[in-house]
């Protein structure tokens, strides 16, 4: 797969493609960035559209999700657009909506993957984040639903302060349903702005039962193989879900704008999710021409990991998932450094062994090693965000 | 050669540069096919037969019609054995 995703990264094929087709949802996590009001969700006819513009620029991997995507009552017609476009499909869901019946069709339709949020094994916690009573269970039942249907199932755990330590559970439960699953540290401000949520994200220091637990690192006594953590675990969200382990990504930060994209339930297209750069709207122009020739699309494009003004110069580079979208959203500059990153590079170097590691971030503001005090149990200082 | 073969409408693929690449939503397998084949894997459209498609073969790649049809045979018996192509006999007429 590795070549085809060279060729894409250097012709700039938008290979995989997110698309979210409602920002609606029956849950209310507590930690969900969006805004469930619907301002105008683009038509069954306008992402009839969208899609054919997407095979015609050469997308394969297509994740539809939301919001919660059964609100939509067209779902199964856009599957069925989708599938006749030979698109390879995957949804995210809640899966509160599937019973045997839908199963089935999305069985039928070819769906390849379907990834659900599960927050812990136990309803107490999973509900309370949800705002769902009985939301595991349900989610849980169709789970099995959906694997007596063979589909290939994947669970998704969002971990913040509510359920940090829940996480073995979800692996004991991923692993007795015998299903993968994922582990995300990643918490976003709101897409307004508002940066309140960020109150549910651990500290750094919190998650070194996380970092140190053998299960995620087996190998992170060696720094060589820092940079390939395993993909069971993630920091930066969807956008680690790419492949990025290929080389075709050397020296730029991920595949943001190079072979992905990200496009909202109103048209708008972004470089990745979590990379708030508007590019441009595909109710006002059509797709090649916003990913081909938008100013902001070809200014993420142009960034190269060599040429960024201090993360260049890091020491523990390897130890770093640094994402550009989250470097904007919580430094305000895609090419910067951000104190949450340096933080868990820091954490991640000492862990495996670098003596005093310090980012270069911290290095230019004088300050000393976190990653000490965190392994001599002394408090983290607070991050800038 | 009377037989027509078809792509699986269950399957994902794409072409860059001449060359396509399929995976299977059953076991998210992944096909990788050279030049040839995917030239015999476009014109697979249900509607082709083997015949024809080796002719058009023949003529793509200037390869004797004889050559052609060996390597559709092949290719489409391989393809079909992968459940990646359906194979109906063509409609008499």
């Amino acid at each position: 797969m590795d070549r085809w995703i060279r060729r894409t990264v250097e012709r700039h094929l938008p290979w995989n493609v997110h698309l979210d087709l409602t920002y609606r949802c029956n849950e209310r996590c507590v930690h969900c960035y969006l805004d469930h009001q619907d301002y105008g969700e683009m038509t069954t006819l306008e992402i009839e559209g969208v899609l054919k513009q997407l095979a015609e620029a050469g997308t394969l991997f297509l994740t539809l999700s939301g919001g919660e995507i059964f609100l939509r009552q067209d779902l199964f017609e856009l599957i069925a657009v989708a599938r006749r476009l030979h698109f390879d499909l995957s949804v995210k869901t809640n899966a509160l909506f599937i019973d045997a019946e839908k199963a089935r069709r999305l069985k039928d339709l070819g769906v390849r993957g379907v990834q659900i949020s599960i927050y812990s094994a136990e309803p107490e916690i999973h509900d309370a984040i949800t705002k769902v009573r009985g939301s595991l269970e349900r989610s849980l039942a169709a789970i099995r639903t959906l694997l007596r249907e063979n589909l290939h199932v994947k669970i998704a755990c969002p971990l913040m302060t509510q359920n940090l330590m829940a996480y073995r559970g979800v692996q004991a439960l991923a692993e007795s349903l015998g299903i993968p699953y994922i582990l995300d540290l990643t918490i976003t401000p709101k897409m307004n702005g508002d940066a309140a949520i960020l109150s549910l994200r651990n500290p750094v220091q919190d998650l070194l039962p996380i970092l140190q637990d053998p299960i995620f690192h087996p190998r992170s006594c060696d720094p060589g193989e820092a940079a390939n953590p395993s993909l069971a675990i993630s920091d930066t969200g969807s956008s680690s879900s790419s492949g990025l382990g290929s080389r075709a990504y050397d020296d730029i930060p991920c595949s943001a704008g190079h072979n992905s994209c990200y496009i909202s339930p109103y048209g708008d297209v972004f470089p990745c999710v979590q990379m708030p750069v508007a590019t441009g709207n595909l109710r006002r122009e059509r797709f090649e021409k916003i990913w081909f020739h938008s100013a902001e699309m070809k200014r993420v494009r142009a960034v190269r990991e060599s040429q960024l003004p201090v993360c260049s110069s890091c020491t523990i580079r390897t130890y770093c998932e640094r994402c550009p979208g989250l470097a904007q959203m919580e430094g305000g500059d895609l090419l910067g450094a951000y104190e949450r990153a340096c933080q868990l590079a820091e954490t991640k170097a000492a862990l495996a062994g670098v003596e005093n590691p310090i980012s270069a971030l911290h290095t230019w503001n004088g300050r000393g090693s976190l990653s000490n005090k965190v392994l001599s149990t002394a408090p983290l200082q607070p991050g800038c965000v | 050669m009377n037989e027509c073969p078809e792509r699986n409408p269950k399957l994902a693929w794409r072409e860059i540069d001449g060359e396509i690449v399929i995976i299977s939503p059953e076991d998210s397998q992944v096909h990788e096919l050279n030049e040839t084949a995917s030239l015999i894997w476009k014109y697979s459209d249900g509607i082709r037969s083997c015949k024809e498609i080796a002719a058009e073969l023949a003529a793509e790649f200037d390869v004797s019609l004889e050559v052609a049809r060996d390597d559709v045979a092949q290719l489409v018996k391989a393809l079909e054995e992968k459940r990646l192509l359906f194979v109906a006999a063509a409609v008499e007429g």
